[in-house]
């Protein structure tokens, strides 16, 4: 340990790839978040419906997704689904496993956020004249939304996290480049060092982005 | 004490170097490891169990590999029975210091001949010269490694996978260039990769290549080696020359001499063909 001998130009030398990383990490994230917000709010939807036909198929979704390694699910989609025929890019593949798995998480968010609107405020939609459909769309998903929102940002926070795991796909997000300047430089300590920091500073940064935003669509009392 | 005849003075010295010689030609015998072993009646060989084809447990739960059979050769050309070795199954990184601490009388564990480890221990003569080479599906994208080429001079994206390591481009590059690198970060990954078809071959050692393509000749084929290579060895502790020597002659026997259909069964089960026989007058090894 002491005889360790720190070199940060080779951080500063790979930075623009760092970064690069961290964005590519952040955009996957986001069209994750997406796609999974869209399964998420459709299953909690079916989870919450009158119907076992729509609340089995979605409970067995949900139950599935949510109890699988997120790992897994990715090696499954980039090294399995080609021998079936279908073939996604490296960085659809990551999107669609963690959106897939983010919309288990969800469907779980939403569906609280969902049986905790009072009765009367659906109640209140229907006796001005609005179809069942128009109730949901326009009354009730925006207050799901409302209700839903820290778990959402937590949820993309540790979606962002989880992109990490692209790694093992060799998607050239943060870890993978954390890994290369390590492996190629052996500068093990400054490599993880900076990739530490730089996870935490860009998840604070969500987390204060997120309060910021909940706060200015807090739900009036 | 006075009167000491020159009869008793010449016994006494007489005496002496017999004692003396004897304790000489006793204490030359336990300077060798060699000796130590023989008296033993059996060699201790490090090695590792965890890489094919070099070290592995094998089907009937035995250690087997081409290392392996380098200890069992070592063993019959000290005892002419291959069985009187113990195997001491070892972490790469444990090769040197049980060595050193008399753990181990030698190791055989694919080991790379540098100058920084030769200033540690000492390497026998080479027993296999590694180098990379690709790894391609048969059930690929290309037929084989011209159509591959032909792809890349059309302008086509190729895609190799590689072990994340320093210099993993370089080393792809030695074996094809113009491609692009994928790099896993397990060899497990790379060879995914290959079969799920998402990389068109794999850069690996070429002893992998050669015993996945003797394993399973319908799903790969060689694509080629790359230039750059490295010799294993086995290596003993520092400072016994007699040991070093013998360790040695067994090994250039096995390549060139009397014992060398051990050596080639070995490098034939292991890497799927026959080296090149010695040929008998001039000793070409010395050419």
């Amino acid at each position: 340990m002491e005889s360790y001998h720190f070199n940060w130009n080779v951080i500063w030398r790979d930075w623009d790839a760092l970064l690069g990383g961290l964005a590519l990490g952040l955009e996957v994230a986001v069209y994750s978040l997406a796609i999974g917000m869209i399964i998420g709010q459709s299953c909690a939807f079916m989870m919450t419906a009158k119907s076992r036909l729509l609340r089995v198929p979605s409970r067995v979704y949900v139950t599935f997704l949510r109890n699988q390694p997120p790992l897994l699910l990715l090696f499954f989609a980039y090294f399995v689904l080609p021998r079936m025929g279908i073939r996604l890019g490296r960085e659809e593949s990551v999107i669609l496993t963690l959106g897939l798995y983010a919309g288990a998480q969800l469907a779980e968010v939403f569906r609280g956020a969902l049986v905790n609107i009072p009765r009367g405020i659906a109640e209140a939609g229907k006796s001005i004249g609005l179809t069942t459909f128009r109730v949901n769309l326009l009354v009730i998903l925006p207050i799901m939304f409302r209700n839903a929102l820290p778990a959402l940002g937590n949820t993309f926070i540790s979606l962002f996290k989880d992109t990490s795991l692209a790694a093992g796909i060799a998607l050239a997000e943060l870890t993978w480049q954390t890994r290369r300047i390590s492996t190629e430089t052996f500068a093990v300590m400054e490599s993880w060092i900076t990739a530490c920091v730089l996870y935490v500073v860009t998840c604070t940064a969500i987390s204060y982005a997120l309060s910021y935003l909940e706060n200015k669509l807090r739900i009036p009392r | 004490m006075q009167s000491c005849s020159v009869p008793r003075l010449a016994a006494g010295i007489l005496v002496a170097a017999t004692a003396f010689s004897v304790a000489g030609a006793q204490a030359q015998q336990a300077e060798s490891k060699l000796y130590e072993i023989l008296d033993r009646g059996h060699v201790i060989v490090g090695t590792g169990s965890t890489n094919v084809p070099w070290h592995f447990v094998d089907d009937e739960n035995e250690l087997a590999g081409f290392d392996v059979d380098m200890g069992k050769l070592i063993a019959k050309a000290l005892f002419d029975d291959e069985t009187k070795v113990e195997f001491v199954k070892q972490a790469p990184d444990a090769r040197i210091p049980n060595l050193l601490t008399d753990k181990t009388d030698i190791t055989c564990q694919f080991m790379t001949i540098n100058t920084q480890r030769a200033q540690k221990v000492e390497f026998t003569i080479p027993y296999y010269r590694e180098g990379v080479a690709l790894l391609m599906p048969k059930n690929g994208r290309f037929e084989n490694r011209e159509a591959m080429d032909a792809a890349i001079a059309d302008g086509e994206t190729v895609h190799i996978a590689v072990l994340q390591n320093a210099g993993a481009e370089d080393t792809v590059h030695d074996v094809i260039s113009d491609v692009q690198v994928d790099q896993y970060e397990e060899q497990g990954l790379v060879f995914e990769a290959v079969d799920s078809g998402r990389a068109d071959g794999g850069v690996v050692d070429l002893s992998n290549v050669m015993w996945l393509v003797k394993q399973h000749p319908d799903r790969y084929m060689l694509g080629g080696k790359g230039t750059l290579a490295q010799s294993y060895g086995c290596a003993v502790k520092p400072g016994d020359q007699i040991w070093l020597n013998f360790a040695n002659a067994a090994l250039r026997e096995a390549m060139n001499g009397r014992t060398f259909p051990e050596y080639a069964d070995a490098f034939e089960r292991w890497f799927g063909e026959r080296p090149p026989a010695p040929q008998t007058g001039f000793p070409a090894e010395l050419r």
